[in-house]
């Protein structure tokens, strides 16, 4: 047996004999394996229950009964975020944003009912997830544990023996690095087990394969920085309270600032904020519901070409069905661009986020982690831009009925004619037009081209502390 | 008295010591600073969506001909400012909507739209001074605190120490005491700044004071207790990490999992399903039920109370209403299961001192769940204003006359 695995297997003989480390080490184990299975259940739950409601959705909306289009522009439509299978183990902005959106015409409603509006207040941290006790918590075992690694032979002593014994301080590194890799590898088994619980639920391999190595990656972060302090600190208590400084600092301290510091340097306006300025653009656009509004002059002149029609009246088309149409394009460009630059601004504010893990690791693999389950900002707005996709296409399809299954005579006068009324009323298997909708994550390639950046500054992380390592462990005196 | 100046001299020699203090200063500077300007935004927001929305509800009126089309294309901006002491807990602001733009329609479409801030800022949360006094500042008292024996043991001069003290109290207690109030300090003053920029009152800075001073000493307690234990620096280090982990995130997290098990809050998503059912079923229903269900809530319109036409605005206005008292019973156990889990929250963040100092400090900023709500309430009293003014133009129609318009309620944020 080579030195550093024999140095590996006494560090571990050791810890196993610690009461300090075998106590921390089965509660955080036991707090893994209770939240990984209370989180599992409860999204598998959600995704079921939200399916559901999808389905019922669209039921609802094709049992509806004869009636005019319009009322059904009005009727309306829900899309539900289903949660993909990798949110079992880190739920991400799920419980922060709403979970359903109502869709119906001239309006680009809000995802409502998000789980934090109804939830307890207990102070800032989020809900026991396990992806939150890997980023926050097995770093702190890890510290707790690891700590003295070198430490603990220059304390006793023992450190000027291994050394006389010609063992080289890059071995014993080596060896100790072993010991701490073991410890962190024992603990990558839940987020293992979870993702190829997933993958078994139709997850992309690849996405799980990068999530647990990701994590893999993160906590070999943690390690190396453990073992790069313990061999340049001389003492046993300053290093502790240097490690718990940093993690302090990597854990909690930069990920606020970051967003302090994004919240700061871009003001993302909210909705209500764009939907006022879009609203005083929206007025020149002119009322669809209104079609005698001078707005849509020059629309008539040339329908009325295109059909080589004197009036509206003789158009072999409706014009008030023409009209919905044509404004509910136009004002659905106008806000569709206020909301991509709402999210474009947005996403603005996460890269400034992202960057501020080449100061934290734990703000890197959290970005990493939530791109790769399909629970980051970037799903939840492409869950916003394909439920406006499908808001847009029934709502148009309902007014090109509008505009050919009843005459403008009959529409004109159903308000006051209760016969031309009933003529207005369009067969419910038209309602059949609307898409079925199912929100799945994105392909894996595309979340793993997302995290490559806060997977590529874990690796920085890991390439500067193993240059630590190197230069410590060469160095190393009694 | 001059123990205490003898361990404040040994303070200002200790460069470790002085590291961490001013670790707390930067740290209370950022988060009074950052707080500032965040509240500054939201209200410089406010106040320009309120010249807006007079310009956008004057617009729209002048295009109408009829009071029922001017109740449709009216809005109406609420909102709730950030009060004067939001800088220091912004709370729910991040996750609760604090801006409205309601109109005459059913007001359960419109009271739940969430104009919520970027969604990361709710999932990681912000560095605002009520998380640096709940969270941060325990965990550097410790590392202050925690060889305050054990250091001298280390050096080899504790037992002399004592021994020469005569009654060791002499001797912890004002060096715990010069430490603890050190760090105190240097988070308040900042803190004590941006309340006098920021104007809040003597009243809540002192309240915040007191809670910052009274969590921080919980907290030394602590921290005293556990040094008695002869044992090495480290090993008391990691207890006390152990310890804080455990108050500071543990126990609040698991409350707030058994909480919102125990005490089920009805899904949101109804509340809207059963509302829109009910509006749009309204259009397929004989209108006298409908009038019915509206005048048994509003017997004063009865004798006004009949439609003849296949459409009049009085019974629009009136099925909107009726949605949303379809949704009422759904709705109100909403509201009180909310309700229900922050008294929950209340009681159990008596076994974390980091979530009292933290409810604490959003109870003083307004920014807790019972303000958010509070704020629903008003945004509905509003509504409930918009559709008195309204009814008798409805019921009565009295010739379209837009300066009568011009006495549309106006909304007023809540005091």
């Amino acid at each position: 047996m080579s030195a550093p695995f024999r140095i590996a297997r006494e560090e571990w003989r050791l810890w196993t004999r610690s009461r300090v480390v075998v106590v921390a080490a089965f509660i955080v184990a036991v707090l893994l394996a209770a939240t990984s299975v209370l989180t599992a259940l409860r999204l598998a739950d959600e995704a079921e229950r939200r399916t559901a409601r999808q389905a019922s959705a669209e039921a609802t909306f094709f049992a509806q009964p004869d009636r005019h289009p319009h009322r059904m522009v009005h009727y309306g439509h829900y899309a539900f975020r289903t949660p993909p299978p990798l949110s079992a183990f880190d739920p991400g902005v799920d419980a922060v944003t709403g979970q359903s959106i109502y869709l119906e015409g001239h309006r680009q409603n809000t995802a409502m009912f998000a789980d934090t509006r109804a939830a307890a207040d207990l102070g800032g941290f989020a809900a026991l997830t396990p992806a939150n006790l890997y980023q926050l918590l097995i770093p702190l075992l890890l510290i707790i544990i690891g700590h003295g690694v070198v430490l603990r032979e220059r304390e006793s002593g023992t450190l000027s023996v291994l050394l006389a014994q010609g063992q080289t301080g890059l071995a014993i590194a080596g060896g100790k690095a072993l010991a701490l890799a073991g410890v962190a590898g024992l603990f990558l088994l839940p987020v293992a087990v979870l993702a190829g619980l997933s993958v078994t639920g139709g997850e992309s391999p690849l996405a799980a394969g990068l999530l647990v190595g990701g994590y893999a990656l993160y906590l070999a972060v943690w390690a190396a920085l453990v073992l790069a302090v313990s061999l340049w600190v001389r003492q046993r208590s300053v290093a502790l309270g240097v490690l718990v400084l940093v993690w302090l600092m990597v854990a909690l301290i930069v990920p606020r600032i970051g967003i302090n510091a994004a919240s700061a340097a871009i003001d993302a306006p909210g909705k209500i904020e764009s939907d006022l300025v879009m609203l005083a653009e929206e007025r020149k656009l002119g009322d669809g519901h209104n079609a005698a509004d001078p707005a849509f002059e020059a629309l008539k002149k040339q329908v009325l070409e295109q059909y080589q029609a004197a009036s509206v009246e003789e158009l072999p088309v409706n014009w008030r069905g023409v009209v919905a149409g044509h404004s509910e394009a136009k004002l659905t460009a106008l806000m569709n661009a206020h909301a991509e630059r709402r999210m474009e601004s947005e996403a603005a504010q996460a890269r400034i986020v992202t960057w501020f893990g080449l100061a934290s690791p734990t703000l890197a693999v959290g970005a990493a982690s939530r791109a790769l389950a399909g629970t980051d900002l970037a799903t939840h707005h492409r869950f916003l831009r394909e439920s406006e996709a499908l808001r847009f296409d029934f709502v148009q399809g309902l007014n090109d009925l509008h505009a050919t299954a009843l005459t403008y005579a009959d529409d004109a006068a159903r308000s006051s004619d209760a016969e031309a009324e009933k003529r207005t009323r369009v067969n419910a298997a038209s309602w059949r037009l609307l898409d079925t909708f199912r929100f799945v994550p994105d392909p894996a390639a595309a979340r793993a081209a997302r995290a490559a950046l806060p997977l590529l500054l874990l690796f920085g992380w890991l390439a500067v502390l193993g240059g630590a390592i190197v230069a410590g462990a060469r160095r190393l005196a009694p | 008295m001059s123990g205490l100046l003898r361990e404040a001299r040994f303070l200002l020699r200790d460069r470790g010591a002085l590291l961490w203090l001013a670790l707390a200063l930067l740290l209370s500077a950022a988060a009074t600073g950052f707080g500032i300007a965040e509240v500054r935004g939201q209200r410089a927001t406010i106040a320009a969506l309120l010249e807006e929305d007079a310009r956008d509800r004057a617009d729209a009126i002048s295009k109408q001909e009829d009071w029922g089309g001017a109740a449709y294309a009216a809005f109406h901006l609420a909102y709730a400012p950030p009060s004067d002491f939001a800088f220091a807990a912004l709370g729910q602001r991040d996750t609760a909507p604090w801006l409205h733009r309601v109109r005459m329609l059913a007001l359960e479409g419109q009271i739940h739209e969430a104009d919520t801030k970027n969604a990361d800022f709710g999932l990681i949360g912000r560095f605002d001074f009520a998380f640096l006094a709940a969270t941060i500042a325990p965990l550097l008292l410790i590392l202050l605190l925690h060889d305050l024996r054990a250091g001298e043991r280390v050096a080899g001069r504790h037992d002399l120490l004592v021994a020469t003290a005569g009654a060791p109290q002499r001797l912890w207690r004002p060096r715990a005491t010069v430490r603890l109030a050190g760090l105190a300090f240097a988070m308040l003053v900042p803190f004590w700044i941006g309340a006098g920029i920021e104007g809040a009152g003597i009243a809540k800075t002192l309240a915040a004071s007191v809670l910052v001073m009274g969590g921080l000493a919980v907290w030394g307690l602590i921290v005293v207790a556990v040094g008695r234990l002869a044992a090495p620096p480290p090993v008391l280090l990691a207890v006390l990490v152990g310890l804080w982990l455990a108050l500071a995130l543990l126990v609040p997290a698991l409350s707030r999992a058994v909480i919102e098990a125990a005490v089920p809050v009805p899904d949101g998503a109804e509340i809207l399903m059963l509302q829109r059912e009910a509006v749009n079923d309204a259009w397929d229903k004989p209108k006298a039920a409908t009038m019915e269900t509206f005048l048994a809530r509003h017997p004063e319109w009865r004798s006004l109370g009949e439609v003849s036409k296949p459409f009049e605005w009085k019974w629009y206005y009136a099925f909107q209403q009726v949605g949303d008292q379809q949704a009422e019973p759904i709705v109100t156990a909403y509201r009180e299961g909310r309700l229900a889990r922050d008294a929950a929250a209340e009681w159990a963040a008596l076994l974390s001192p980091a979530a009292l100092v933290e409810r604490g400090f959003e109870r003083l900023a307004g920014t807790d769940m019972r303000a958010m709500i509070a704020y629903e309430d008003h945004v509905r009293a509003f509504h409930a204003d918009l559709r008195a003014f309204h009814y008798p133009l409805f019921f009565r129609d009295p010739p379209y006359d837009p300066v009568v318009l011009k006495g549309l309620p106006r909304y007023q944020p809540m005091p």
